[in-house]
Order: C-alpha cells, then structure tokens, then sequence
C-alpha cells in the first residue's frame, strides 16, 4: 500500500467549470457526477409563496429570496418550462454568483451521487486567477453549509499537471469561457507566468456569427432549439427548412433560455463540424478539405466547407481587419504562451517546453492538438505535448488530478479540518493552500 | 442389437461402462490457500504529521496493529532553517542593501517554500522592497547561512562544517552569465540557428577528412620510410583534430621541400606492404614507365627484413671512400660531378655507377702502377747503392719510406671526414624533421584553446537540443 502511495479516506473531489461541474470520488478515474453548470430557475415573485414545482431542487432560506423554484441537472435548462430564466455563475473562470453554487454541489452530491458531504473530506479545485476572497467564500461555504470534515482548494493548472503525472508542466487549458496557460514548476504555480484570456469566447461569438449572417450562397441559419418546434420536415441541403415552430411556448420563453438554447446549438455545430488546419490558414488546402454535412433542429441542412475552418483559425491567429475594428481581441493560444514562457526564469522554458499538457474540453477542438504541435515546434523544436486521447481524461484532467492527489496518503497532512478552520477562520486557506 | 448396426460398428462394441459412470465435476479451485480470508474493517486514524486532532477513515487490515504509527507521517521532513538574533544581525549580517525586515522575509519564504528558488522568486513579494531577481534573493540568503555556520560554535569536525557552508555556496556572478549566455543562446533567430547548425557540420566535415589526411599520411610515411616508421605522436582518435591540421600541414611542406630539393626523382622503389597493387600487365608498365624489382618483403615479412621504399637518388653509387678524393680529382678533371645526377634515370644511375667503377679501376691500377714504379726505382737505388757496397744507407731509406705511407695516409683519413661532411645528407633531413616537429608542437599547444572552445561549443549545443 504504501509503494504506490496511495491511502483512500474516501475524499470527494470537485471540480466547478464554466460549463460542468465535476464530482466524484477521491481515486476513481473519472467523475461521479457531472452536471452542467448552467440552471434553470423561477424568479421569486416579491412576496408570494409558490408551490414547488415538478423537477425542482430544495431551496433553503437564503435562496428562497432569489429564486422561486431553481432546476438542475440533466432536466435542469434543458427542459422548457414557462418563464424559466437560465443563469450560469461563472464569469471568467470564477464564480461571481454564489447562491446557486450550494444547490449546484448538493444536487452533484445529494442528488447524483447519494452521499453525506458531512462524511467526507473535500477537494474543490480553483483556477490560478482566483480572488483569495473567492477562495475563502469557498471554504466557508463547505464548512458552514455543507459540514465537512476536512477542506481543501488546488489549482487546476498544478492538478493538470499532476493528472498528466508531471511535477513540472506547461498547461494549456481551454475550457468553455476561458484559455490559459500556466507554468507549473515542483507542483507550483509559477504566478507571474500566468497567462489567461476569454478566447474560447471570442470562437463561439465567432461561430455564430458565420451561422447566422447570410453568405452569397445561403441565407442565415436560424438556431431555433428542438424545444421550440412541434415538427419539421426533410429537406434537401441547402434548402429553406419546412418546420412549425409550437407558438404556445413563444410567449413563454424568456431571453436567456433562448440564449442558453442557442448557445448550445452553436456548441453542437462546433463541436461536430469546425476544424482547424494543421499547417496554418492555406486557403487552397481549406477548400481542399471535404465539406461536412450538418443539420440543424429546424431540419435545414447544408456542407459546410471553408467556414469550419475560419472558425479554428481564431485559436491561432486573429485575421487583420477583426484586428483592426477591435482592439481589445482576446489573446490567441500562441500569444499566451509566449507571454507565459518569457515571464518565465529562462532556465526554465527548456524544461516547460519538454512538458507541455493540453488540457479542457475546447483542445478537443478537431485538429486543435496537431495544429499546436506544428506551432510550436516551429519556435521550440524540442516541444513534446502531453494530450490524453481519451476525452473524459482531457476535459475532466482538474478532477483527475485532484482524484489522484487526495487519494495520495502524504496529502492528509494538508487538509484544512474543521478543527482548524473554526480555529483559524478564513486566514488558514490562504496560509494552507499555497 | 439390430443386425444393421452390428453390421455397422463391428464387434468393437463400446463399453458401455464408461458412459454409466458418476460423472464427476471439476475439483473446485482453492484460491489463496488454506489462509483464512482477509478481513478488512473501516478506522479511524489520526496523523502525527498533523498539528490539530483530525480524523479521517481509511480502510485497514482486521490484524494490524492499530496503535501503529501512520505510516505516511515519516515523509513529513522539516527543512533546517537558519534562525538569527538580533544582535547577532547587526554583528553579522548588515547589508546596505537589505533591512533586517526584508531578510526576515526572506527566510520565511524560503522555508515556506522549502528552497524551491523559482517558486520563492514567484511568489517574493516584500512590501516596499524593490524587486529583486532570483539570484539576488538567493546570494542573499546563501551569504546569511554561511555567515551564521562560521560564527557560530559548531559541534562536529571542521570537515563537516566546511562541507556544509560549501553547500550554501553561490557564485552570483557566474550565475547571472550563465543565464546570459542562456538567453542569448535562446534569442538565436531561426538564421542563425541554421548557420551554427551549417558550421556543426562543417566542422564535423573536416573532422572527418582531416582524419582521413591523417590515415593517408601515415600510410605514406611507412611505405617511405618503413614499417615502424610513422607518427608516434599521433593517435588515431586524436580529439584535437585542429591541431593536427596544423602541425601536419607545417610537417608535410618540410618533407616536401626535401624532396623538391633533391633532383627530380622517379621513385624505383618497392610497393608498400601494406598496399598491395593489382599486377598489371608488362604492356602496361612500359607505357607507364614502370620498372619492376623483384621485392623479397612479400615472402620475408620481418622487420628486419623489410626493405622500405627510397629515391634512386639518394642511393647513387659512391666510389669506396678510401679512394674516393683520387676518383673526384680524376672526375673533376674531366668536368664530372659524380655527386649529383641531373637526371637520376635507372639508366643513368647505371650509367654513373659504371663510370665510377671505370674510375675507381682507373684509379686503382695508377696507384698499383705508382707503388710498382715506386718499388722499382727503390730496388734500383738499393741496387745501385749495393754497387757501392754501402748497406747502412738502406735502412734510412726504408725509415724514409715508411714515413712517407703515414703521411699519405693521414690525408686520406682527413679527406674522407670532409667528404662525409659534405654529403650529409641525412642529418640535413634530421634536422629538418626535428625542426618541423618542435615547431608543430608549438602550434599545437596553441590550437588548444581555440579547439577547446569549439568543442564546448558543441557540448552546449548538444545539451540545447537534449
Ligand atoms: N469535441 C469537442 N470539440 C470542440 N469543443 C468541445 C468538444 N468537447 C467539448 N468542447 C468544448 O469544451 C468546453 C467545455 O470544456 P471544459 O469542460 O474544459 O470547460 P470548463 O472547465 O467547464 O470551463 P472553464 O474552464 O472555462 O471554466 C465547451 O465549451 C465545449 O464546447
Ligand atoms: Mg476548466
């Protein structure tokens, strides 16, 4: 037991992203329980008392004044309910909104994983840009809300490394709302090479901007979700779509469903068409590519060819004229890591470089890795990536990380007990977790 | 049994037997022996390495000793930290351009992060302190604990303590260049990558060749000057390949020059030993002037006997050094030098070896007609003197006669000296040698550093690209 180094005092790990949060536990390879971030809710009326409705969570005091009725999950903002607003509490990386974040763990560990948080030591990852207020809300909560024995908070990027099983790395993560990459030197986060930006942001609006303004030859796509249309009919590609939208759920559906609808529409399209080019924007090896076909909910489809390859170039290299009608474009994946590298002790780039782990679920961005690769070696010609195949291991690597890390027996030493906390109060996270 | 099938399986009938037999199932597997089953139970455990009471749960063997000491608590070390007084400060450790507040920090960040210099640089953040570089921070604290070992009373032996402040040492100097040199190395654009990567291989290159100029070269000089001839000096794998360029270079012009100065030469000479020609043909060898002897170092392969290659000028026939002034004179006067073949042909050589023995016949038959001439008139003297009957005079003129041989033979000895200083060919060529061969040396022993150098260069290169 004691070679591997192992000792399993059944911790949890979770692991809170812009698009997911993660739960499981301490020593398995993947998560337990993974639910969208994003959450359904009902508005609190000023004063009346509502009846819970079908699907809804538990809502203790301090929500009861926010939210009526909140929905998470898998039956969360996915399912159309009359007047339900959808809201997410990450901006940037970072939960700016804490009340649904008790509902959000709870369902993960209550609801999906049926465990007694109270029982359990608790792992909670946080990005490196974190706020130490953040962090100390953070602890709080599990402390006061959820009662657990033991806390503790890691960085993504050094929980990265460690999933990828390197003490000294350079992560690369792209997640839903932010790219960043951080050196990790002996299980540290080197903080000043810290480089982040909202690039994967930058993609989507970029997404949607080709899907919805008309091209010579089609017209703009409408991204109505499946929620919104009573039936559809096959049509040819190209062709106008033939559908009924259900007019008795238009009136009834608020702003930011349809956003978060849409939003997922345009994930879907990314995910399934956009491409990048492995050797840099070549418009002739672009229309070389074949086109691939792609069919929205309202049933209109058509090839998409050039276009899915626009959309991975923004990863890489900002086209001029965007350059030039906004000043402020988020930094590419290759302006991070040269930020990074030369915040860096030149000692250290060497060793970095040779370390390089791709991590987050926008790497998995089709062509993303080679695309990188050949960037990169292009500059460090003794570059090696580190990208896991397996998807659930590239875009859940935080929580693997924290799995392997709290399974760890020399770990147990660290974590901030309960003990210590009503002791030491909020100072004690920042003086633990370094 | 109906007839039809006895008629078909014969009267081997199969035992029927067999088949009624209990069937038996396969014996069960027994794993893990005849040891009771592993009992494990969830337990509490508190660990040492801990400061407050936590308790977490893991799960244990039933058997195990539960009072037992965590067994990870043994990897939580400390690291010895340096503290100081501060009296001991202002004896010791004043520096202009740190306060006492700073280097406090110092410590405890260092100690925080257990010595880990980059993340200590990261994470450096003293209040009202300029910034500081890593090798500032960490000259810093390398002079504060060295200071604080030498001033202290230490317990062990000397040995120990100079071992430990060597441990602290830091050159911050070096360290700076050394990072200099590092980032130069780094901001090399992809141009200049490509040259020094061009320059490697060239370098290389000529590594390589110059190896091969060796081999040539040595090849050569056994075939001239014999089997255990060569170069001593040089090894085969010599790592200053530069030097031996240069040396080489220098030493094959001197032998070259040697060689010039002789007369133009048509080598008539053994093949190598070690290089052995195909036979060509006699039509051949007549087109191409080649003239072959008959060479024992095929069958006898000793040293000794090993004949090696040489100029058919240097080995001219040479009258027998006793009567060598009288064949010169006589040469002489005719106008011929029989030192020096304008055109040292096999011929020719044969030529000239002729003429001499011609002479030295010449030479030989005068004196033996001068000794007779010479014998004849002393037997007339004596007989005419007999005539005179006076016998007493003989004997002076034997005395005188006598006297007369060692005179001549005198001049004869110091004639050969100086013909030998003439011709001494072979100590000019020593000297030439020994010359070539202290001054290469001297260019050696120079070219080290700059071959030094070069070869430092590709280490680092080698490293930059591990
Ligand atoms: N196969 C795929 N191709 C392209 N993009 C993908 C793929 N799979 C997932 N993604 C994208 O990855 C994002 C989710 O990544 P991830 O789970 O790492 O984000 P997160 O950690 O929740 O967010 P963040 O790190 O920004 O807080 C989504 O935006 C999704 O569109
Ligand atoms: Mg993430």
């Amino acid at each position: 037991m004691v070679n591997y180094g192992g000792d399993e005092v059944s911790a949890l790990v979770i692991d809170i992203g812009a698009s997911s949060v993660r739960a499981g536990y301490a020593g398995d390879d993947c998560p337990k329980a993974i639910i969208p971030t994003s959450y359904g809710y009902h508005p609190a009326p000023p004063d009346a008392d509502v009846t819970m409705s079908d699907g809804a969570e538990n809502i203790d005091a301090v929500n009861k004044s926010k939210f009526a009725n909140i929905y998470i999950g898998q039956s969360g903002p996915s399912i159309w309910r009359e007047g339900m607003e959808v809201g997410n509490p990450m901006v940037e990386g970072l939960i700016q909104d804490f009340n649904p974040i008790k509902p959000l763990i709870d369902h993960a560990l209550e609801k999906t994983m049926r465990v007694n948080s109270s029982e359990h030591p608790i792992l909670v990852t946080e990005p490196t840009w974190n706020t130490p207020a953040n962090r100390e809300r953070m602890a709080e909560i599990m402390f006061e809300e959820f009662n657990v024995p033991a806390f503790y908070i890691a960085n993504t990027g050094v929980l990265n490394a460690f999933a990828a099983g390197k003490g000294s790395a350079l992560v690369i993560d792209v997640g839903q709302s932010m790219a960043s990459v951080t050196p990790v030197v002996d299980g540290f986060v080197l903080r000043k090479g810290l480089s982040y930006s909202p690039l994967p942001k930058l993609i989507h609006a970029h997404a949607r901007h080709i899907l919805i303004s008309p091209t010579p030859h089609r017209r703009g796509i409408e991204l109505l979700p499946h929620q919104l249309i009573a039936n559809k009919t096959l049509v040819d590609a190209g062709a106008p779509p033939k559908f009924t939208i259900r007019q008795d759920r238009i009136a009834g559906t608020t702003e930011s469903w349809r956003n978060w609808a849409e939003t997922r529409e345009i994930d879907e399209w990314v995910q399934s068409v956009a491409g990048v080019l492995d050797q840099g924007w070549n418009d002739a090896v672009a229309a070389q590519r074949t086109a691939r076909q792609y069919e929205f909910p309202t049933g209109y489809n058509n090839y998409f060819g050039l276009e899915r390859f626009q959309v991975g170039e923004q990863f890489f290299t900002h086209s001029p004229q965007l350059v030039a009608s906004n000043p402020n474009l988020p930094k590419t994946i290759p302006q991070l890591i040269t930020e990074a590298l030369r915040a860096c002790d030149p000692e250290l780039r060497q060793v970095l470089m040779g370390n390089v782990v791709l991590t987050g679920g926008g790497t998995l961005f089709s062509g993303f890795a080679d695309r990188l690769t050949a960037e990169l070696t292009r500059s460090f010609p003794h570059t090696k990536i580190h990208a896991p195949g397996n998807p659930v291991e590239r875009r859940y690597g935080g929580w693997l990380g924290g799995s392997i890390l709290a399974s760890l027996g020399t770990f147990h030493q660290l974590w901030i007990s309960k003990e210590e906390w009503q002791e030491h109060g909020k100072p004690i996270v920042g003086q633990r977790c370094k | 049994m109906p007839r039809e099938l006895y008629a078909l399986i014969g009267p081997s009938t199969p035992a029927l037997s067999a088949q009624l037999a209990k069937p038996r199932l396969k014996q069960k597997p027994n794993f893990g022996g005849t040891a009771p089953r592993t009992k494990w139970e969830l337990r509490t455990f508190k660990n040492p390495a801990r400061k407050d009471g936590l308790e977490l749960r893991h799960w244990e063997k039933v058997g195990a000793d539960s009072a037992a000491d965590y067994p990870f608590a043994k990897y939580d070390i400390q690291p010895n930290s340096y503290q100081y007084s501060p009296e001991e400060y202002t004896r010791l450790l004043e520096d202009k351009d740190w306060t006492k507040e700073e280097t406090d920090y110092l410590l405890s960040v260092v100690k925080e992060y257990d010595s880990r210099w980059y993340i200590v640089h990261d994470r450096y953040n003293f209040p009202g302190g300029h910034e500081r570089t890593l090798e500032d921070l960490k000259d810093r604290y390398c002079s504060v604990c060295r200071k604080l070992i030498r001033n202290r009373p230490w317990a062990g032996d000397d040995a120990g303590k100079t071992l430990l402040i060597s441990s602290y040492q830091f050159d911050k100097e070096r360290e700076v260049t050394r990072k200099k040199y590092l980032k130069s190395l780094e901001d090399r654009t992809p141009d200049q990558m490509a040259e020094e990567e061009a320059l490697y291989i060239e370098v290389k290159r000529l590594e390589q060749s110059e190896r091969r100029f060796k081999r040539d070269r040595e090849n050569l000089l056994r075939t001239l000057a014999g089997i255990d001839s060569g170069l001593p000096d040089i090894v085969e794998d010599d790592p200053l390949p530069l030097a031996i360029l240069e040396g080489s270079k220098t030493k094959t012009k001197k032998t070259k020059g040697v060689a010039e100065a002789e007369s133009p030469a048509t080598p008539a000479a053994a093949p190598a030993p070690t290089v052995k020609k195909p036979i060509k043909s006699a039509a051949y060898d007549a087109q191409h002037c080649i003239i072959r002897t008959e060479t024992l170092s095929a069958a006898i392969a000793t040293k000794a006997a090993h004949q090696p290659a040489y100029l058919r000028s240097f080995k001219l026939p040479a009258p027998k050094a006793a009567i060598a002034p009288k064949v010169t004179q006589a040469l002489a006067e005719l106008g011929i030098s029989h030192t020096r073949l304008v055109m040292p042909t096999r011929e020719n050589a044969l030529l000239l070896d002729s003429l001499i023995e011609a002479t030295t016949t010449l030479v030989e038959t005068k004196r033996a007609y001068d000794k007779a001439e010479y014998e004849i008139q002393v037997l007339e003297n004596r007989l005419g003197l007999r005539e005179k009957s006076q016998p007493a005079e003989g004997a002076e003129g034997k005395i005188e006669g006598g006297a007369g041989m060692d005179v001549n033979d005198a001049q004869v000895g110091k004639e050969v000296e100086e013909t030998d200083g003439e011709d001494g060919r072979a100590q000019s060529i020593l000297s030439a040698r020994s010359g070539g061969r202290s001054r290469k040396h001297a260019r050696r022993s120079m070219s080290i550093s700059s071959v030094d150098t070069v070869s430092t260069r590709a280490n680092n290169k080698r490293q930059k690209r591990n």
